[in-house]
C-alpha cells in the first residue's frame, strides 16, 4: 500500500511538469487553432538556455526562469507572427509542415551547436529528497508542483478578469465576431502564442535541475503533452492540468506494475483509444475532431 | 485490354496503342529523366555516387508511395515509417528463422504493412487533420517501443544484423550496382502505382474526398473505402521498399528503422515536390536528398545536424512561399513545354456513353417516407412527417425558413439518421430498399444537390462533374465524355476548364446540380437551385428540370421562388414547424388557410378575412 502511495505521489510530482507544458500547448491550441508540432523544441531551447546561463554566469535554474520566460515569450511571438500569421488560412496540412519543419530545425540547429552530448546543471539542493510522512518527495518536483498550480491560477484570474483576457477569450470562440467588436486578434494570436511558449519557458528553468538536456528532449516531453492535451480535451486549461496529473501517475503506475520501458506504450495506448473513441477528451471539455 | 473483354460497343475510339503513347512527350521525357538516375552514376563508377542514387531512389519511391495517402488522400501521416519498419523487420526475420528468401519476405511484409495500414486507417481516418497526424505519430511510437521491449525477437536496441549470404537470391551484393538496380526498380513500381491512381476512378474520387466530403458522398463515393485502399497501396509499397533498405544497409534497428525523422523527411519531400502530384515527390527528393548526402560526405560528422537543419528551414520556407510545391507550383507550365514537343496532341474526345434508361411504370411510388423525426436536443426539426414520391412527378417542396425542409432532405439521402420513422426506395423491379449512408443512396439512385453549395474547389469544373459520373462509368474517358454531355445540358460548357472556386454563385448552383445529374439519378432531390440565379437563369433552369423530369427521372425540389415551383410542381408539400401541414395541387395549396398563415402570420389571414 505504501508503495502505491508513493507511486500516487511520484506520479503527481511528474504531472505536474507535464501540466506546465501542456497548458502551454493547451493556450495554442485552443486559441489559435494551430497545433504547434514544436512545442517540444521550445522546450529544448529554454534548457539549452538555463544551462548556457548557469555553465557561463552560475546562475541557479530558478533564477534564470525570468529572461528565460521572456525569451520564450519573445520566440513565440515571433513564431506566430512570420511562420503561422501568414499561414492562418492556408490548408492544414501547411501549418502542420510548417510546426513540423520548424521543430525538424530546431532538433537540428541543437545537434550542430551542442553535439548529442547530455549536458547537466551542477548538482544542487533542488535535486534532494525530503521525507514527509514517510514518503520521499524530491524538492525539485514539489516546486514544479506548486508553480502548476500558480500557473493555472495565475492564468485563470488573466483570462476571466482581465480585459485582455476577455479579449482573448473572445477570440477562441469566435474568430469573426471578435473581429467585429474591434479585437485586433492577429495581435490577440501573437500574444497568446507567446503566453503558450512563455509556460514553456517556465517549465523548462524548472526541469533544468532535475533533468540534463539534449538536442531530441523535446520530442520526448511533447509526446506526452499531446497525450496530455488530446486527454484534457484540447482546449481546457483546466482539462490539461488534470490530464497531466493523470498522465504523471499512469506513467508512474505503468513503470513500476508492468514495465519500465513500457510505460509510454501505455500512454500511447491510452492517447488512440481517447482520439478514436472519445475525441471530446476523458473529462468532455472539448472537441476533438471538429 | 484481355481476349476475353467484350468487343467494344460501335461508336468507341480504339484504345491508343503502346507505340503511339511512347511517341506522347510527357512519356519520354519522363523515362530520359528517369534513366538519368541510372547513367549518372553507371557512368562516373563511383561507388560514393551510386550510393547516393541508391538513396535517393529509396527515399523518392518513400515519398511516391507516401503521396497516395498523404496527398492524393490528404491524409497527413506523420508516421509512414511504420510500414517501412514492418517490411524491413519482415524480411529480415524471415530470412533469419526461415531461410526465406527475401523477394518472398517483401512481400510477405507489403501484405503485413498493408493490413496494419488498413487497422491504422479504419479508426483514425475520422480524425481531423493535425489529429491524424497525431495519431499516426503515436502508433509509430508504440510500434518502436515494442520492437525495442520484445528484443528475443527483434534483438532490441542492440539490433539485428541481416544473414549475409551473397547474390541475387539474398538481395546482398559484393558490387553496389546491384542494389541501384534494384532501388531504381522499386521506384519506377511505385511511380507506376502512382500515376496509376492519379489517372484513374480511384484517384478522381481521392481527390473528391479530400476536397469536400459530404459532396463527394452525395455522389456516391464511399469515402472510407477509397481512403483505405489508398492507405493499403501506400503501406505496402512503403514496405517493399523498408525490406529492400533493410537488405542494403544490412542491420536493422527500432532506432532508425521505426524512426519519426525518416517518416517526417519522407513526407517533406512531397511537400517540396509538390502534393498530390506524380512527379513531385521524385523531384522533391532528387533536389533536396544530394544536398545532404554531399554535405554528409564532405565535411563528415562535424556537420552532425547540417542536413536536419537545412531540411527544416526548407521546409518552412516552401510552406510560406511555394505552398504548391515545384510541381504545383510550376508544373502547368512545364507541361506546356513538354507537350509543344514533337508527339505532343491531345487525344480526340470519345463520344458520350448512353445514359442508363430509367424503367418503372409512371404513377407508382419511388421514394416513400413515413413518420420521420428528428430531434436536434430538444428541437424537433422534423415532426413526424411522411411523404411519398411517384415515378416521373415533380413534388413541390415549400415552407417558411427553418420549417425543416432541408432537414428532410437530409434524411432522405443519408446524411441524416431519423430518430424514428424510414425511408424506402423502389427501385424499377419493384423491390424495396432502405440504405443507411449517402454513397449507398445515389448508388441507388437518389441524386440531391447541397442548398449550400459544396463544390470541390481546386478541380475545374469539368472534373467536379467527372465525380458525379464516375458513379455511372468506371474509365476516365467514358467519364469526361458523360460530363461534358451534362456541361452542355446545364449550360457550364463555356466554363468547363475554370477552377470551381472561382465561378459566381449562380454557376456554383448549376455547378451542383451538373454534378448530381452526372450521377444518372432516378430520384432527384434539388434544394434551392433557383437561389440566387437571374430572372433569365430561372427560366433555363425551370425548362431545364422539366426536360429531366421528361427523361424519366422523378423529382423533389424545395424553393422559395414561388412562381417558378408553382408552375414546376406536379405536387406540393408544404412543411412549416417540422410538420406537413399540406399536400396537394399547387394551386389548391396556395389557397389553404394554413399555408398562408405560416407565411404571412395569422393577422394577415384574418385582415383580408379568409
Amino acid at each position: 500500500m505504501d508503495v502505491f502511495i508513493q507511486l500516487l505521489i511520484n506520479g503527481i510530482l511528474l504531472g505536474s511538469m507535464y501540466a506546465i507544458i501542456s497548458v502551454g500547448l493547451t493556450m495554442i491550441f485552443g486559441i489559435v487553432r494551430v497545433v504547434n508540432f514544436a512545442h517540444g523544441e521550445f522546450l529544448m531551447v529554454g534548457m539549452y538556455g538555463a544551462y548556457l546561463l548557469a555553465a557561463k554566469f552560475g546562475l541557479h535554474p530558478y533564477a534564470a526562469a525570468v529572461p528565460i520566460v521572456l525569451l520564450l515569450f519573445a520566440m513565440g511571438a515571433i513564431v506566430q507572427r512570420f511562420i503561422i500569421q501568414p499561414l492562418l488560412s492556408a490548408d492544414e496540412h501547411i501549418q502542420i509542415f510548417a510546426t513540423v519543419g520548424l521543430s525538424t530545425a530546431l532538433v537540428n540547429l541543437a545537434l550542430l551547436l551542442f553535439g548529442a552530448d547530455l549536458y547537466a546543471v551542477p548538482a544542487s539542493s533542488v535535486q534532494r529528497t525530503v521525507m514527509v510522512g514517510g514518503f520521499s518527495l524530491v524538492i525539485g518536483q514539489i516546486v514544479m508542483f506548486v508553480c502548476a498550480l500558480a500557473l493555472v491560477a495565475g492564468l485563470h484570474f488573466f483570462m476571466q478578469a482581465t480585459p485582455l483576457g476577455r479579449a482573448i477569450r473572445a477570440t477562441a470562440q469566435n474568430r469573426t465576431a471578435a473581429l467585429l467588436m474591434g479585437v485586433r486578434v492577429d495581435r490577440i494570436y501573437v500574444i497568446s502564442f507567446g503566453i503558450g511558449a512563455a509556460c514553456v519557458g517556465l517549465a523548462s528553468a524548472l526541469v533544468m535541475p532535475l533533468y540534463p538536456v539534449s538536442p531530441t528532449i523535446g520530442t520526448y516531453f511533447v509526446l506526452t503533452a499531446f497525450v496530455v492535451v488530446v486527454l484534457g480535451g484540447m482546449r481546457s486549461m483546466y482539462g490539461a492540468f488534470f490530464g497531466a496529473m493523470l498522465i504523471g501517475i499512469v506513467d508512474s503506475l505503468s513503470g513500476y506494475y508492468i514495465a519500465p520501458d513500457l510505460k509510454e506504450v501505455v500512454y500511447f495506448a491510452i492517447f488512440i483509444a481517447i482520439l478514436i473513441f472519445k475525441p471530446t477528451g476523458l473529462f468532455g471539455l472539448g472537441r476533438g475532431t471538429e | 485490354m484481355t481476349a476475353k473483354a467484350n468487343p467494344a460497343p460501335a461508336g468507341t475510339a480504339p484504345r491508343a496503342g503502346l507505340v503511339s503513347r511512347l511517341t506522347h512527350p510527357r512519356l519520354y521525357c519522363t523515362l530520359i529523366a528517369l534513366a538519368l538516375l541510372l547513367v549518372i552514376p553507371l557512368a562516373s563508377g563511383s561507388p560514393f555516387l551510386v550510393h547516393v542514387f541508391v538513396t535517393i531512389c529509396v527515399f523518392a519511391a518513400l515519398a511516391t508511395a507516401w503521396n497516395i495517402v498523404g496527398g492524393y488522400a490528404g491524409q497527413l501521416s506523420l508516421g509512414h515509417t511504420v510500414f517501412y519498419g514492418i517490411g524491413g523487420y519482415t524480411t529480415a526475420l524471415l530470412i533469419a528463422h526461415f531461410g526465406l528468401t527475401p523477394w518472398i519476405g517483401m512481400l510477405i511484409g507489403a501484405a503485413l504493412a498493408a493490413l496494419v495500414g488498413i487497422g491504422i486507417g479504419y479508426p483514425c481516418f475520422r480524425l481531423r487533420g493535425p489529429f491524424f497526424s497525431l495519431a499516426t505519430i503515436a502508433f509509430l511510437e508504440v510500434v518502436r517501443l515494442l520492437a525495442i521491449h520484445f528484443n528475443g525477437l527483434t534483438g532490441g536496441s542492440a539490433g539485428l544484423i541481416v544473414p549475409l549470404n551473397l547474390g541475387w537470391a539474398w538481395m546482398i551484393f559484393r558490387d553496389k550496382v546491384n542494389y541501384l538496380f534494384i532501388a531504381f526498380g522499386l521506384l519506377c513500381l511505385t511511380l507506376l502505382v502512382s500515376w496509376a491512381v492519379r489517372s484513374s476512378r480511384l484517384g478522381f474520387y481521392l481527390t473528391a474526398v479530400r476536397e469536400r466530403d459530404s459532396a463527394a458522398q452525395a455522389a456516391g463515393i464511399n469515402d472510407n473505402r477509397v481512403k483505405l485502399i489508398a492507405i493499403a497501396l501506400s503501406a505496402a509499397l512503403t514496405a517493399l521498399v523498408g525490406a529492400f533498405h533493410a537488405m542494403y544497409l544490412t542491420f536493422l534497428e527500432p532506432a532508425t528503422m521505426f524512426s519519426l525523422a525518416t517518416s517526417v523527411e519522407i513526407a517533406m519531400f512531397a511537400l517540396i515536390g509538390g502534393l498530390g502530384t506524380v512527379m513531385g515527390p521524385l523531384l522533391g527528393t532528387v533536389l533536396v536528398v544530394p544536398l545532404a548526402e554531399l554535405a554528409r560526405g564532405w565535411l563528415g560528422a562535424s556537420a552532425n545536424g547540417l542536413h536536419g537543419f537545412v531540411y527544416g528551414t526548407v521546409l518552412v520556407l516552401i510552406t510560406l512561399t511555394l505552398p504548391g510545391g515545384l510541381v504545383g507550383t510550376f508544373g502547368r507550365r512545364i507541361t506546356g513545354w513538354i507537350d509543344a514537343l514533337p508527339g505532343g496532341a491531345r487525344p480526340e474526345p470519345q463520344p458520350a456513353p448512353a445514359l442508363a434508361e430509367v424503367g418503372g411504370t409512371p404513377g407508382e411510388p419511388i421514394l416513400v417516407a413515413k413518420d420521420l423525426v428528428k430531434r436536434f436536443g430538444g428541437l424537433t426539426a422534423t415532426d413526424n412527417v411522411s411523404m411519398t414520391l411517384k415515378r416521373g412527378e415533380i413534388l413541390g417542396v415549400i415552407g417558411p425558413n427553418g420549417a425543416g425542409k432541408t432537414t428532410v432532405f437530409n434524411q432522405l439521402s443519408g446524411f441524416l439518421k431519423p430518430n424514428s420513422g424510414t425511408v424506402e426506395v423502389i427501385d424499377a423491379a419493384g423491390r424495396r430498399h432502405s440504405p443507411s449512408t449517402p454513397d449507398a443512396y445515389a448508388r441507388l439512385g437518389v441524386g440531391r444537390t447541397f442548398q449550400i453549395v459544396q463544390p470541390f474547389g481546386k478541380l475545374t469544373v469539368l472534373e467536379n462533374i467527372m465525380i458525379g459520373a464516375f458513379l455511372r462509368h468506371r474509365s476516365v474517358e467514358a467519364a469526361r465524355a458523360s460530363a461534358l454531355r451534362v456541361a452542355r445540358l446545364v449550360g457550364l460548357e463555356d466554363v468547363k476548364d475554370v477552377e470551381a472556386a472561382t465561378l459566381p454563385i449562380g454557376g456554383l448552383k448549376r455547378l451542383e446540380v451538373a454534378r448530381t445529374l452526372a450521377t444518372e439519378p432516378s430520384i432527384l432531390l434539388l434544394d434551392e437551385v433557383m437561389a440566387g440565379q437571374s430572372q433569365a437563369d430561372t427560366a433555363k433552369m425551370v425548362q431545364l428540370i422539366r426536360a429531366i423530369r421528361d427523361t424519366g427521372v422523378s423529382v423533389i425540389a424545395i424553393e422559395h421562388n414561388m412562381q417558378a415551383i408553382m408552375s414546376l410542381s406536379d405536387r406540393i408539400v408544404v412543411i412549416d414547424s417540422g410538420k406537413v401541414i399540406a399536400e396537394g395541387a399547387p394551386q389548391a395549396v396556395v389557397r389553404e388557410r394554413r399555408v398562408i398563415e405560416a407565411y404571412l402570420g395569422e393577422d394577415y389571414v384574418d385582415a383580408q378575412g379568409l
